[in-house]
């Protein structure tokens, strides 16, 4: 049995067999053009209820690549990945439930910006409706109200009918949350979430992504490159270098050894 | 050309690049000259045909305005061949486009084939699927109009397509990750992307559409081009002046419209 | 789901419908507006599906006739073929002949007069809006049967077309090196030469070159009224109800069309 502790003393992500991990990657590979290019080399670990991981590394390291093997964007060419105890790595049938139960927030936000606040995140429910419904733009009150909260969650539901390029860079980004959330995410990962956001606005975002994490039981993997962020936000930090998993442990367990071992010379452009 | 810095000057070619430019000019000017003979093509044939296209000329002014009664209902034909045809184009090049948009569509045969149905719908003129739909459904602007759906289907599908793959794919990958089947990704990320130019293309080709359903008249496709061109087999030059000049306050309405339609959708 | 929210999302969901009702509202009397526009002209030109399903028999009655295409004299196309591009190609450069000077009279800040301006402009609007088809036609009459009437009509309409977006280029040219030519002490013709032709000449260039492509679709045509090319083949075929050969016309002119826009896009893409 799996035990990870918080800094506070609070037991979270216990894994047992009475209930299995969010997510287990097992000796996860991907490689690219035949082979000669490696991104990611047998990465295994779990990720337990509720837990706030934080993959930290150089850009080029793999954890762009290693998240998108979790929600299929990308195909492992080695290994296996569980979801909630169930195989998703050869499933195609699966993929949808799989997405379903998994929201992404990218770098970029990934709005579509012609669309209004509202709409973005309604798109967060169409794995729930039938394509038919969706030719007319249809959603059920029930998807409504659920978008609705979820915009309140992260402070703009007063934006809601605005178009999505009105809003500045950190709300887009929260908004990108909310549409995470509306899919009822059992995890949710997030890919350097605030590399294109100044240091400020940064933490309001990360503030919001760790508060409906624990507040909703949701599991966050979240990619960043900034050391001093993943020491204010994660519980477990889990090193990535040159694809290669070489840390998994508390962020007081970073020692500069080990950053070095994570970053090598590219020290600079983790410290901001 | 002195070379001017600071100002916009075109970069200089390398040896070979120039020596490339000015053999294509060679080859073309050469394949000029020898057209110009083959077609019998001179300075002296021109000067020569001025004074008769001078003294057509005259025959056609002053307009007879005479021409204008019963103008009307050709007039609103042709408007209606053109905004039918614009739609059937429409219609058709939507689909066909989707499914030749490489962002859209990893199948190779299927786009291919999308590809190349409207490649061959374009080439053909509307003029000969106007003759092709006459014999299919008899004389009148309804051929006109299937005509002009079909081959500005064409000509739209590829423009659409073009749209379609330039599109931001960003919002695409998003979708996808939230579980979003491929119809929803398209209607969500895609469509809201690529409507403002598509309704650009559509009232620009609307534009063109009515010029062309001018000239559909001339095969019996209904339309002011039937009445002009029986003015001009009457020898009635006057009243072709007049139909011509209708015929320019048309158009030139048509695109002012479609100009200020066109820029108040850049939002 | 949290009661914490529930009042602002019912909030919510109340703004939310009666903005989309008012959206839809819009949208709804716009496409009914819409819908009797087309009702009102489809009844006007006797559109019906009922017709154009009648009408198969009589499609398939056609292309019956046309296939299979008679491949026998294909080389006789050939001199018609080079015809047909000689008439677009001759056509094509007295409109660049004729649209320099026009152009220039078309442009705001380019044109020596206002009233010059106007009057440029709307002559280039009468050649624009007549085909090239009713130009030949005319031509036909005036100077009698051949290709010569073909190069004057493309001409004229090209020249309309042409001297309309270089006037329009003009218009949006940077003025920066026009203004520092200007107090350089150069003369009009200067200016013109050395601050406005290098910006715009890649997009005019670009434009000529579209202008050839489509000239060459229309001067396919001309021959229907006698104005020389493959039309002419095509409807002497059609007179002489030999419709294989008829057929053969068409894949020809879809080849040289073809052939034309590769040639077109591959040396705009060099150009740009």
């Amino acid at each position: 049995m799996n035990m990870n502790v918080s800094t506070t003393g609070q037991v979270i992500g216990v894994t047992s067999a009475e209930k299995p991990p969010i997510v287990s990657l097992v000796n996860v590979s991907k490689t690219y053009v035949r082979g000669k290019l490696v991104a990611l080399t047998d990465v295994s670990f779990d990720v337990g209820h509720g837990e706030f991981v934080v993959i930290l590394g150089p850009s080029g390291a793999g954890k762009s690549t290693m998240l998108r093997c979790i929600n299929r964007l990308a195909e492992p060419t080695g290994g296996q990945i569980f979801l909630r105890g169930n195989e998703i790595t050869n499933a195609p049938r699966s993929l949808r439930k799989a997405r379903q139960e998994i929201g992404m927030v990218f770098q970029q936000f990934n709005l579509v910006t012609r669309l209004s606040v509202m709409m973005n995140v309604l798109s967060g429910r169409l794995s729930y409706r039938s394509t038919w419904r969706s030719l007319f733009y249809s959603f059920t009150r029930e998807d409504r109200a659920i978008a609705l909260e979820c915009l309140e969650m992260v402070a703009l539901g007063h934006k809601a009918f605005q178009r999505a390029d009105t809003l500045s860079g950190g709300e887009q980004q929260r908004v990108a949350i909310a549409r995470a959330l509306a899919q009822k995410p059992k995890l949710i990962l997030a890919d350097e979430p605030v590399a294109s956001l100044d240091p400020k606005i940064a933490r309001q975002v990360l503030d919001y992504l760790k508060d409906v994490s624990q507040r909703l039981g949701i599991s966050v993997i979240c990619n960043l490159h900034q050391i001093d962020f993943a020491r204010e936000y994660a519980e477990r930090v889990i090193g990535l270098s040159q694809g290669k998993l070489i840390f998994d442990g508390p962020p007081g367990a970073l020692t500069d050894d080990i950053l070095n071992q994570i970053y090598g010379s590219r020290m600079e452009s983790a410290v901001e | 050309m002195p070379r001017i810095t600071g100002l916009a000057v075109q970069p200089r070619l390398s040896l070979g690049g120039r020596a490339k430019f000015l053999a294509y000019l060679a080859g073309g000017a050469a394949f000029l000259a020898w057209s110009a003979n083959a077609l019998e093509l001179s300075g002296g044939e021109l000067f020569r045909s001025l004074p008769v296209i001078g003294r057509y000329l005259g025959r056609m002014i002053p307009p007879d305005w005479s021409a204008l009664d019963g103008l009307w209902g050709p007039t609103l034909d042709t408007i209606c061949i053109a905004l039918w045809g614009t739609v059937i184009a429409s219609a058709i090049g939507l689909p066909l486009g989707i499914l030749a948009a490489k962002n859209l569509n990893s199948s190779r045969i299927l786009r291919s084939s999308a590809l190349t149905i409207l490649n061959v719908l374009r080439s053909v003129s509307e003029l000969i699927w106007a003759i092709f739909f006459v014999s299919a459904v008899g004389l009148g602007p309804f051929p006109g109009a299937l005509a002009l759906g079909v081959n500005f289907g064409g000509i739209l599908g590829r423009l659409y397509a073009e749209a379609i793959e330039n599109v931001d794919p960003k919002p695409l990958e998003a979708l996808r990750a939230t579980g979003a089947n491929r119809v929803q990704t398209i209607l969500f990320a895609v469509m809201p992307q690529v409507l403002p130019q598509i309704v650009s293309y559509n009232l620009y080709w609307f534009e063109v559409g009515v010029r062309s359903a001018t000239v559909l008249g001339m095969i019996g496709a209904g339309g002011i081009g039937f009445e002009l061109v029986t003015t001009i087999r009457l020898y009635d030059f006057r009243q072709t002046s007049a139909i011509l000049l209708v015929i320019l306050g048309l158009v030139t309405l048509i695109d002012q419209a479609s100009a200020l339609l066109r820029s108040s959708i850049v939002k | 789901m949290s009661s914490q929210y529930a009042a602002a999302v019912d909030q919510g969901l109340a703004r939310e419908a009666s903005w989309r009702h008012r959206r839809m509202a819009v949208r709804l009397l716009v496409m009914a507006g819409f819908a009797i526009v087309l009702w009102l002209s489809a009844s006007r030109i006797h559109l019906s599906l009922m017709n154009i399903i009648l009408g198969v028999p009589n499609m398939a009655d056609f292309f019956g006739r046309m296939v299979p295409p008679d491949f026998s004299n294909l080389m006789s196309l050939a001199p018609p073929t080079i015809e047909t591009v000689q008439i677009a190609a001759w056509g094509t450069v007295i409109a660049v002949v004729a649209s320099a000077p026009l152009a220039l009279l078309a442009a705001h800040n380019t044109s020596p007069h206002p009233v010059i301006y106007f009057v440029t402009r709307l002559f280039l609007n009468l050649l624009r809006s007549i085909n090239e088809l009713i130009y030949a036609l005319l031509l036909v009459s005036a100077v009698g049967l051949g290709p010569f009437p073909g190069v004057l009509a493309i001409a004229l309409h090209a020249t309309g077309m042409l001297a309309k977006f270089v006037a329009e280029e003009i218009e949006h040219v940077n003025r920066g090196p026009v203004e520092a030519l200007q107090a350089a002490g150069a003369g009009r013709m200067q200016i013109i030469l050395f601050g406005i032709m290098p910006q715009v000449l890649p997009a005019v260039v670009g434009y000529i070159l579209y202008r050839f492509d489509v000239s060459i679709r229309s001067a396919t045509v001309l021959g229907l009224v006698g104005a020389g090319g493959l039309g002419f083949a095509l409807i002497t075929s059609m007179k002489m109800f030999k419709y294989h050969e008829t057929a053969t016309c068409i894949l020809v002119i879809i080849l040289l069309i073809w052939a034309a826009d590769a040639i077109s896009s591959h040396l705009q893409k060099k150009i740009l």
